[in-house]
């Protein structure tokens, strides 16, 4: 028998470990186009593992850049209504979702008036939250490199290059370098979720990050517990939703987030390359942003709707991750925000609080954009209730 | 390979502007296989200049539907995601504008029974009948050359050299070698619909076809009348749903077909391969169902429900298009069926007829299927009431 290619293992790791694809399940693809090799083997490992369908949604960025660019401005909120009625339809019977990023023409909305582009959401549409929210599916966001992507994320190096070095990069923070991926991911996602647990215990009553150009508190409900990439579908079956995860989260208290924070990595949102982003909060609520570039793209997005200029989202990463030490921008969330403790604006994870009282102040909101915060030299502390500060990440290094 | 944009833009805007005649504020609708990029980006590009409200590409890839017909658990074959169908009822209650590439090669099936494939007719989706019965939506099928396609063609000629020469003749069939491609397509529309008005007025009631291996009576119902392919919908607008088309067509008596018929050309079929179909019919009915190469897939397919065995076009070519004189076998129906004669087993068109007793009499089925019976050795005379005879086609030429 041959041995597995890349792809093929790839596939693997994301249907069994990742989406934890079921017999008998329908399968939604969201792929990008430039995935072909990648999302193939996918679709080839989930009719092996029982799938009934696998229903292959492709996304081209170029058609979207033609959109905006030429459509009338009072048309760009459309969205087909079977967009989201697939996705509905998807948790109405316990199908699962899998998204395969690309990011095969970086650029492609280069040019366009960023404020034309913060109304048009595909395809990140809000009915993809819903079906997260009420942990209807299982589902998994997962990668695969392309030229475009490469050329993007290391511009110095010659095309080829800088292909083979993102497909390394990607190999390795994927642990597709490893003799069993499967266990390494298993033994990784041990180990978070104790770091998880103890955060937990602690009950901090709030989060205060200190850096250059960062001094942010984040307070916490009383029952925020933190969560990792491991994902409880609403009947039990778990999932790893990320791949690769680094991350331990949790849903903080929307009206109680004050201070300043920079960005210490760039934002990749709906297609636009957002840098050097500078939010000041007072009550939770953002009330100025700046940004070096396309601050009106996270400007349109935060004036979406009431939440979306709060927090639903604070998450811890230390430097023991893959990603961090390879000190690559990716300029893409999966991986970035893997990198790096991030927040995000926008809607919550109701499984990051415990009580239903608490289940009601998690923000809500059509976005959720995360940002990235942390880095070695922004340090964390647990504050108690009383204001009393415990370490939690010095250096990148845990200490809880 | 030579620079086509110019070509790809010329065939783009022919699609948009002509063949499917978008109006403004409208819907756009296209399907597309993934080797078929830079057209459907023309086309996206188009749709948008000419004021489309919004432009939805549905991708599709016969690799993934590759994995299915491999490895998909039997009883699941077929299943169709009812999405799809919602898509193309969303489409119709828009009254939207649809476009539908072809090209695409069945080579990627190669080695797959045919009986499995045969179940999976997608993207074909029984809606689709619907809609073109309902008029709702202006629509346009075109090629659109690829390399998988240009190798089938001319597998003689090395990859790059077979793309040129597909590309040479797909700018001569779509007439994109003239300075005003559209003024020509009306100019030879003209010519089409005058020969479907004499056709019409001499009220056969059958039609012969008599050469090699063919020996076929198809009756007409009282009143099937001939049309060329320029469709009108509900809202009153023009759109010719064949890019190129050569054809005059009616709607036959699925009851009164006899005799024996020996196709001329191989087709694909929803992605098989079938090439020396033989067929004998009585009564409307198949008493025999042979082909060379796919007897087996199509035989599945006519057994695919009650109406699919019996015929629901006859169409008759001339050759003075410009699709027969190339004496190329394009695998693709669009083209073929463009090239000469033929019939199609299947649902049919009630349009053509003009009493509502005659409609009721139609063919009904949930596909549609043409192959080519006609060539310049196949003589077709008309036969009236009375059992006069009048010759039609000789030589490949107009007789009437």
């Amino acid at each position: 028998m041959a041995a597995l290619s890349d792809a093929e293992r790839c596939a693997q790791l994301i249907v069994e470990v990742g989406a934890n694809v079921q017999e008998g399940q329908d399968v939604e693809i969201l792929a990008d186009l430039g995935t072909e090799e990648l999302t193939r083997a996918v679709a080839g490992a989930a009719y092996r593992r029982g799938a009934r369908f696998v229903d292959v949604v492709w996304w081209d960025a170029l058609v979207k850049r033609e959109r905006l660019l030429h459509a009338r401005e009072e048309t760009l909120d459309y969205v087909p209504p079977e967009f989201g009625g697939r996705i509905l339809r998807l948790g109405d019977e316990h199908g699962c979702r899998i998204w395969l990023i690309g990011n095969p023409i970086p650029d492609a909305l280069a040019g366009v008036d960023p404020a034309r582009a913060g109304r048009d959401r595909m395809p990140r549409i809000e009915e993809s939250s819903t079906v997260i929210h009420d942990r209807s599916i299982n589902w998994c966001i997962s990668c695969w490199p392309t030229p475009g992507w490469a050329a993007q994320v290391f511009p110095e190096l010659p095309p080829e290059e800088a292909f083979q070095r993102l497909r390394r990069e990607l190999r390795h923070v994927t642990r597709l370098d490893e003799p069993d991926p499967a266990a390494a991911w298993r033994t990784r996602i041990a180990e978070l979720t104790a770091v998880a647990a103890r955060l937990t215990e602690r009950r901090f009553d709030a989060l205060h990050f200190r850096g250059p150009g960062t001094d942010l508190r984040v307070g916490l409900l009383p029952s925020s517990v933190w969560g990792t990439g491991t994902f409880e579908r609403n009947d039990g079956l778990e999932c790893l939703v990320n791949i690769p995860t680094e991350e331990v989260f949790t849903t903080p208290d929307a009206e109680r987030v004050d201070g300043v924070v920079r960005s210490t990595k760039p934002l990749e949102y709906t297609g636009s390359l957002i840098e050097g982003i500078v939010v000041r909060f007072e009550g939770g609520r953002a009330v100025e942003i700046v940004a070096d570039r396309n601050v009106e793209v996270l400007r349109v997005a935060a004036a979406k709707d009431d939440g979306a200029s709060r927090l639903g989202e604070v998450a811890l990463v230390d430097g023991s991750g893959r990603i961090g030490p390879l000190g690559t921008v990716f300029s893409n969330t999966l991986l970035d925000e893997n990198s790096a403790s991030h927040v995000a604006i926008g809607s919550s994870y109701v499984s990051g609080v415990e009580d239903n009282a608490d289940r009601a102040r998690a923000n809500d909101s059509r976005i959720h954009i995360d940002f990235m915060i942390g880095s070695p030299e922004v340090d964390v502390d647990g504050l108690d209730a009383d204001g009393n500060a415990v370490p939690v990440l010095r250096g990148g290094a845990w200490q809880v | 390979m030579r620079d086509r944009s110019r070509d790809l833009e010329r065939l783009a805007e022919l699609l948009v502007g002509f063949g499917a005649n978008l109006q403004p504020g409208q819907l756009l609708g296209v399907t597309a296989y993934l080797d078929m990029q830079e057209l459907a980006r023309e086309i996206v590009r188009a749709g948008y200049r000419r004021g489309a409200r919004y432009v939805d590409v549905f991708w599709w890839d016969h690799h993934v539907k590759r994995a299915r017909a491999e490895l998909a658990d039997e009883a699941t074959l077929d299943y169709v995601p009812p999405w799809i169908g919602d898509r193309f009822r969303w489409l119709g209650d828009e009254h939207a504008a649809r476009i539908g590439l072809t090209g695409a090669s069945a080579k990627v099936f190669d080695g797959i029974d045919p009986a499995r494939l045969g179940r999976d007719l997608l993207p074909y989706v029984g809606e689709i009948p619907v809609l073109v019965n309902e008029r709702t939506t202006n629509w346009c099928a075109g090629p659109c050359p690829n390399a998988g396609w240009a190798q089938r063609v001319y597998p003689d000629l090395d990859p790059a050299e077979a793309l040129e020469k597909l590309w040479d003749d797909i700018v001569w069939i779509c007439r994109l070698d003239t300075d005003d491609p559209t003024g020509a397509w009306r100019e030879r529309m003209t010519a089409i619909v005058a020969s479907a008005e004499r056709l019409t007025e001499r009220r056969f009631d059958a039609i012969h076809f008599k050469g090699p291996g063919t020996d076929l009576t198809v009756g007409l119902l009282p009143s099937s009348t001939w049309l060329g392919a320029d469709f009108t919908t509900v809202d009153g607008t023009t759109h010719y749903p064949n890019i190129p088309t050569e054809e005059v067509f009616t709607t036959p008596d699925p009851e009164r077909v006899d005799g024996h018929v020996s196709a001329t050309m191989p087709l694909e079929m929803y992605g098989s391969f079938i090439s020396g179909i033989r067929l004998e019919f009585e009564g409307g009915r198949p008493t025999k169902i042979d082909a060379d190469v796919g007897a087996d897939g199509l035989r599945a397919a006519m057994a695919r429900d009650d109406g699919a065995s019996r015929l629901g076009e006859v169409a008759l070519v001339d050759r003075e298009g410009r699709i027969g004189p190339l004496e190329t076998v394009f695998y693709q129906t669009l083209l073929d069926e463009n090239a000469a004669s033929h019939i199609a087993l299947g649902n049919a068109y009630t349009f053509p007829l003009e009493d509502e007793a005659d409609q009721a009499r139609a063919n009904r089925s949930g596909i549609h299927v043409d192959f080519m019976i006609g060539s310049n050795e196949v003589d077709v005379d008309g036969i009236s009431a009375d059992g006069g005879r009048v010759p039609v086609l000789r030589g490949g030429s107009w007789q009437l």
